[in-house]
């Protein structure tokens, strides 16, 4: 294993890392000093506990038995101090090739005190599990946050949740046979076998019907299949099967690309907070090699940050309108919207899609004569959002049918490990953005900013949070115009340590993101995983739907901004021009799968 | 046309027809097929290969992300081929970044919606360079021999003796050296051999 020691000797990089003491070499009794509760959770799974590391700033890793795993991490996710505590996601994977075993990990976001970066820590939990068992103790049969993230690693790499309350399937398609596990290091990336479709639908209640709702959804335009069941107009119960869209870029990621390639798929995986997911991924390889960014260049990534959620919060708002039949404000939230799309056009060379980032830095420097435009149009946004809001939030159609509907309660949110707005406006007070330490990659650090808290839970709650947040990037964005450092916009990064692991993650405007990165032999990725805030936001949709009517489903779904994309990590598309005919589906798949890689 | 005006002039007075028209009243649309949409000077789009600068060092291949580049040899016909292909191309412009030559070019182009997939498709052929020895092709090009020679220094050349060896395959690299050796045995190793080794092995220790 290449130490950051050895990347000094060969390159002649400061190791940071080493100065300020914060290396995986460090002596137990540093590494459980220097965060609260980590000694309390040594102590209490001493017997359990096989090795503790610091994987990097303020992430902190345990390997654990897996028999204890659901206490572990219940310990956490309960704890009566550290009352924000979520369960992020999990990450499964195919260590055979290396040791012989198979890794289970879910971590956890820790939060000794809200909002403040130098406290709270990322905690990872570690079991390996035999290449002949993979299974272990289930977590969601406790804890629903587990739900969909149990059922992943049980499709994609085989493993066995013991006494998962739904085991179905999840991602793989219907048609995708038993037994194929993609994400395992033996299956070549290129393999895509076909069966019968089976399909795996929950049963209808008693006394209810079904109402189905999809495959695509009616007002974000994105597949996913919701089924109601009804009794009359009210909502009983939910079942949802979505991952229509699943790309498999994982795979691809680890399969061919170079860590630097893996950037640009990053930035694909979603079309509008492309940017969060490109910087989360930038940020996790950063953190693993040990450098530090120069400060302009994490100026620049702050500032593209915050204008993405800007535009991002005006699309979603529009949306909202548009469910709730409301046209005219759809209409002006995106005629409000677009300006800001020139301007990161200009400043980017893409309206989306920015292509701005690199490893080690940013690509493009902000020229001086373009900050003055950028202050331009963030003081037009701002007084045309004010006068929009004003409007908007005066009219009875928008707000008889966002008050009220749709209510999450706290518990439930924090059961789920609701993200992001969503969980904002139930009264979670969390935002990645300050609550772990993005210091290294963004400037969150160095501006001010409030992270605006509703009680309610409701659709209309989600609204104002937004708009509150807009308001408040709008503001983080004049500072930083107004503070930008000069200097350097990259440093190179060169060759990457062997198997070293690390997180990045940011705030979209959805909620975190985060981008498990664990690096294999010549700069290339072994294990990359990625989690977009809907896939948290998602599974606790059913509980937003329960009791309410019909006619509001649309609007709840899309309270919490889901992109089903982000969530999928979607499969590229082929389109088969020329001759028109009517295939069958099993014709379609394969054509769709003779035809891959041609575009 | 475009070259009267400097690039870093047309940067600051460029401006977007319709910007005017959305603080005042509707309409904010353009008919967008029927007129031209002019990009700002800043945007990326499709890149294009300049024949002329280009060397056929396949950088450009090594950091493409969707591999809409692609090298190929052809050694029957002495032949480099790079293949540019559009419609693969995700408009990243690392093709461009890593240029050492400047043969990748950037442009404003965005509409490459077409009839043949011909048009998306851009093609640079390089004659490979042949070992003066045996006549068989390298795996580089003329034009990369010719570069490497224009920007390494002087004292590289003569401490190396590329001067002979630049044109000669692998296997008779080695028949050289080997040649070499038997001619200086019993003598001391030249020094550059063994200092790459050591420090190696030292990095490797800590």
């Amino acid at each position: 294993m290449v130490r950051t020691n050895d990347l000094e000797a060969h390159f002649g990089f400061e190791c940071r890392a080493c100065e300020n003491g914060h290396c995986n070499k460090a002596s137990l009794e540093t590494i459980l000093g220097e965060r609260e509760g980590l000694e309390e959770f040594y102590e209490a799974f001493k017997e359990h506990i096989r090795e503790c590391k610091r994987m990097t700033y303020g992430q902190y890793m345990f390997i654990i038995d897996r028999e204890v795993l659901p206490e572990a991490v219940l310990w956490w996710h309960n704890h009566p101090k550290f009352k924000e505590t979520h369960l992020s996601t999990a990450v499964g994977t195919d260590e055979r090739p290396l040791d012989g075993k198979f890794v289970y990990m879910p971590f956890l976001s820790v939060q000794v005190e809200p909002l403040n970066m130098d406290r709270n820590y990322w905690m990872f939990l570690k079991a390996y599990m035999p290449a002949d068992d993979p299974s272990f103790p289930s977590v969601a049969a406790r804890l629903p946050a587990a739900l969909w993230i149990e059922r992943e690693v049980k499709d994609l790499l085989g493993f066995r949740p013991v006494d998962h309350p739904d085991p179905r399937r999840l991602i793989l398609p219907e048609d995708w046979p038993e037994g194929v596990y993609p994400l395992r290091k033996d299956m070549d990336y290129k393999h895509s076998p076909v069966t019968e479709p089976k399909t795996e639908y929950r049963e209808t209640p008693e006394g209810t019907s079904l109402v189905p709702m999809g495959p695509v959804h009616a007002g974000v335009e994105e597949p996913a299949h919701f089924r109601l069941f009804v009794k009359g107009e009210e909502i009983i119960d939910v079942d949802y099967r979505g991952f229509y869209s699943h790309r498999g870029i994982e795979k691809t990621g680890e399969g061919r690309l170079t860590y630097n390639q893996v950037l640009f798929l990053a930035e694909r995986i979603c079309g509008i907070c492309g940017y969060q997911h490109s910087v989360s991924y930038a940020m996790a390889v950063e953190r693993l090699a040990d450098v530090e960014i120069p400060d302009r260049a994490r100026y620049i990534r702050t500032l593209m940050l915050e204008l993405e959620r800007i535009h991002n919060h005006l699309l979603w708002v529009g949306i909202a309108a548009h469910l709730v039949g409301y046209d005219t404000g759809f209409m002006h939230a995106w005629r409000i919207r677009e300006p800001v799309m020139w301007l990161v056009e200009r400043l980017t060379g893409n309206r989306k899609q920015y292509g701005m980032n690199i490893v080690g830095g940013v690509r493009r420097d902000l020229l001086d004569y373009r900050k003055e435009e950028v202050l331009n149009v963030v003081k037009r946004i701002r007084e045309e959002t004010k006068t929009f809001l004003d409007i908007a939030l005066n009219t009875n159609t928008f707000i008889k049918r966002a008050e009220g509907v749709g209510i999450l309660p706290y518990k439930v949110a924090k059961a789920y490990s609701v993200l992001g707005p969503t969980a904002r406006a139930s009264g979670r007070r969390i935002d990645a953005r300050l609550d772990q330490a993005t210091k290294t990659a963004m400037a969150y650090n160095e501006v001010d900013f409030k992270v605006p808290v509703y009680k309610e839970g409701d659709v209309l709650a989600r609204v104002l949070v937004r708009m509150d947040e807009l308001f408040e990037s709008i503001w983080i964005v004049e500072q930083l115009i107004d503070g930008m450092p000069g200097g350097d916009i990259f440093t190179p990064i060169g060759k990457l340590p062997e198997y070293e692991e690390a997180l990045g993650f940011t705030e979209a405007h959805r909620g975190e993101v985060v981008h498990y990165v664990m690096t294999g032999e010549k700069n290339k990725v072994y294990r990359w995983k990625v989690r977009a805030p809907t896939y948290n936001n998602l599974p606790a949709i059913p509980e937003m739907l329960k009791g309410y009517h019909v006619a509001d489903a649309p609007l709840i779904i899309a309270s919490i901004d889901p992109c089903y994309s982000c969530t999928e990590r979607v499969q590229f598309v082929d389109v088969k021009t020329g001759r028109v005919r009517i295939l069958t589906e099993a014709e379609f798949n394969e054509l769709s799968i003779e035809n891959r890689g041609v575009f | 046309m475009a070259e009267t005006v400097p690039y870093s002039e047309k940067l600051k007075k460029w401006d977007r027809m319709e910007s005017g028209k959305f603080g005042g009243k509707a309409p904010v649309t353009t008919l967008y097929p029927f007129v031209d949409v002019e990009k700002p000077p800043e945007y990326r789009g499709i890149p294009h290969i300049n024949p002329e600068k280009c060397v056929g060092c396949g950088a450009c291949v090594n950091a493409c992300p969707p591999d809409a580049l692609i090298m190929e040899w052809d050694k029957e016909h002495g032949v480099k081929r790079l293949t540019y292909n559009a419609a693969r191309c995700i408009r990243c412009a690392r093709c461009i970044e890593v240029c050492p030559t400047g043969a990748m070019e950037p442009t404003t182009r965005f509409e490459i919606a077409s009839n043949s997939k011909e048009d998306l498709v851009e093609v640079v052929e390089h004659k490979l360079a042949y070992c003066e020895e045996c006549g068989e092709y390298l795996d580089f090009t003329e034009r990369q021999i010719e570069y490497v020679k224009n920007i390494l220094p002087k004292d590289v050349f003569d401490l190396y003796s590329l001067e002979d060896r630049m044109k000669l395959t692998q296997e008779e690299k080695m028949r050289k050296t080997v040649v070499t050796l038997r001619e200086t045995e019993g003598n001391v190793y030249p020094a550059f051999v063994l200092v790459g080794e050591s420090t190696k092995e030292k990095g490797g220790e800590e």
